[in-house]
């Protein structure tokens, strides 16, 4: 039979939805040790499954044990990891987002800085160098060569501050001087509102290729000046975009975009293959075979209608799956149903198809034995039965169980109109004689139907009174 | 000589009276006797053994070591010779049926059947008549 006929649409849910849960667990926990561990755990179950495949029993022991030890110390040991993972990101990020690598970038880092500045009215001047250098225009200023960060910027900038009048150089990542004059533009027609500081924007940018970043004091605003243009800012966006299109990562960023989609949609083939190949294992690897005796459930019974005979009370189903699927079975799983909802009195026969048989997902039917189940039906009747005690044992020698009186006489039964007509006699329960004593006595004693498929008529005691009288034997 | 003539005369006149009214007496109560009478099951035991025509130890549960059972049946009246049946079933399958002849007026009678290891358990015994008419149901065991 084709595979592909194998496969249900529960299946491909079942892989795409793992698939995807494989993928998302990449896309959270990427760069951090916990994926690391995660990826060395996948490969020593690939290894286990290779080894269990070639008949390694002792590799494949291990590789397992391994496997399992290390998924629970994965736990334990990265839980701090885990949580921070999840705990920060909304359940739209962990089901849907693409978080960003690594921390805000010099340009985040540079805008946020402008942005609080702005708000406070704190001057500033941040000037980031292009190829040209710029040592012989710059006057002054004091090496830092710290890394860049909001708090370092606005503390540079602050008022009391020795060197917050003079501007920062960002080469990279770092702060490489702060302090330094720059030299005041010429142009004589400047607006007004512009100060100082602007205008030795201005100057440097007129002179070199470096875009100079002002902020200013009296009124927050913000300004760009860059060969010879000083160019107005309006929020967040544009700064931003101006300082990359500055430092060329517009063609880095698209490079970067581009390898990240690239690395994703490789991310996302490899899970679904590996969630396939895992499924396979599982699922379609292991192609076991299994007999179970399933008792025979009959449906639909017309209540008129007693069961009085049928071929056989189980039968025995010759079953298909994978390994994993067959050990999981449950007895409830599987049920062989018999619908007599069109079936008379007297034989029926029934053939057990696929139809009849309720099976668990993943486990398939390959025969039933036997295939053909004969019903007998009978039509219930009640009658009046007289009752007789099934006595057992034995009394001492000299005695002898000369009379009984049994309450109630006779019982109605109700059950199949066949076998009604054929029984004559109800019998109690064995009722032992051994410990009776000479005298009179009243014992009790359950009857006991035969076929179980008799009962006792409502109103008719199922319990047998019996009064005896016990006498010394004549020699 | 006429009054030994008379006498004899008058006693055979008077003994054809009595005769007659004997006679008469005897038909009435034939007459009456005549309804058709009907087979009356009188007694109806299980026993272990008959002796002097009576049942010895009548019982309901009989040990198999005393090797035999008897059905021991008393008719009274018998209105005619005829004959009935005993049916000895052990559970409910028919072990052996028993005819027995019965003679007016009245008759006693007995059927037996030897016990084996093998018929244990409950037994009854279905008295009916030549007819087939159910007259008495006897109901016992056989055990240790």
């Amino acid at each position: 039979m084709p595979f592909i006929t194998f496969i249900r649409w529960q299946d491909v849910v079942d892989i795409l939805l793992n698939s995807y849960i494989l993928f998302r667990l990449y896309v959270l926990f990427r760069g951090t040790y916990v994926f690391r561990v995660l990826t060395g755990i996948a490969f020593l179950w690939i290894f286990q499954r290779i080894s269990a495949y070639f008949g390694l029993i002792l590799t494949s022991w291990v590789m397992q044990g391994i496997t399992a030890v290390l998924a629970l110390i994965i736990i334990i040991v990265f839980r701090n990891e885990i949580r921070s993972v999840l705990q920060a990101k909304n359940l739209k990020a962990i089901l849907w987002g693409f978080p960003q690598q690594g921390g805000p970038t010099t340009i985040q880092l540079i805008v946020d800085s402008v942005k609080t500045l702005s708000k406070r009215h704190i001057g500033a001047l941040i000037v980031l160098p292009a190829k040209e250098n710029l040592d012989d225009v710059l006057q002054g200023g004091i090496p830092l060569k710290g890394l860049i960060s909001k708090e370092m910027i606005t503390s540079i900038f602050w008022s009391d501050n020795p060197v917050h009048d003079g501007a920062v150089i960002i080469e990279g990542d770092r702060i490489s001087k702060v302090g330094v004059i720059l030299p005041l533009s010429y142009k004589s027609d400047l607006p007004s509102r512009y100060g100082t500081r602007h205008r030795a924007a201005l100057g440097l940018a007129e002179t070199t290729d470096a875009l100079v970043v002002v902020v200013s004091e009296e009124t927050g605003k913000v300004v760009v000046a860059k060969n010879s243009n000083i160019i107005n800012i309006h929020g967040s966006a544009s700064l931003t975009k101006i300082l990359k299109e500055h430092m060329g990562l517009h063609e880095i960023e698209s490079d970067h975009q581009q390898k990240e989609k690239f690395k994703m949609g490789i991310a996302a083939l490899i899970s679904f293959f590996f969630i396939t190949g895992m499924w396979l294992s599982f699922s379609k690897g292991l192609d076991t075979l299994i007999t179970l005796e399933v008792p025979v459930e009959y449906t639909n019974r017309s209540p008129g209608f007693e069961i009085v005979d049928a071929s056989v009370n189980t039968v025995r189903l010759h079953l298909a799956g994978s390994g994993a699927l067959i050990k999981s079975i449950q007895p409830e799983q599987v049920q062989v149903k018999l619908d007599l909802g069109h079936a008379v009195i007297g034989r029926n026969i029934f053939s057990v198809t696929q139809d009849n048989i309720s099976l668990p997902p993943g486990i398939f039917l390959r025969k039933v034995v036997p295939s053909v189940v004969e019903v007998t039906l009978d039509e219930t009747i009640k009658k009046e039965i007289p009752v007789q005690v099934d006595w057992v044992g034995e009394l001492p020698e000299n005695l002898i169980l000369s009379e009984i009186k049994i309450d109630p006489e006779k019982v109605e039964v109700i059950g199949g109109k066949r076998i009604l007509q054929k029984l004559s006699t109800i019998y109690t329960e064995k009722v032992h004689l051994d410990n009776l004593k000479e005298g009179t006595g009243t014992i009790f004693a359950n009857l006991a139907l035969t076929p179980a498929s008799l009962n006792i008529a409502p109103g008719s005691k199922d319990r047998a009174k019996i009064a005896y009288v016990i006498k010394s034997r004549v020699q | 000589m006429r009054l030994k003539t008379i006498i004899i005369i008058v006693l055979l006149c008077s003994n054809l009276f009595i005769t007659q009214f004997l006679f008469a007496q005897n038909t009435l109560h034939s007459e009456s006797k005549t309804v058709p009478k009907k087979l009356t099951l009188d007694r109806a035991v299980m026993c272990e053994d008959i002796k002097d025509f009576a049942p010895l130890n009548p019982a309901v549960v009989f040990s198999i070591k005393i090797g035999k059972v008897c059905c021991f049946n008393s008719f009274d009246p018998v209105p005619e010779k005829t004959f009935i049946y005993h049916k000895w079933f052990h559970k409910d399958d028919l072990s052996t049926t028993k005819r027995l002849t019965l003679q007016p007026p009245r008759w006693t009678t007995y059927s037996t059947i030897q016990l084996r290891e093998t018929d244990k358990g409950p037994w009854r015994v279905e008295i009916s008549d030549q007819k087939g008419n159910l007259l008495y149901i006897l109901r016992f065991s056989i055990t240790d």
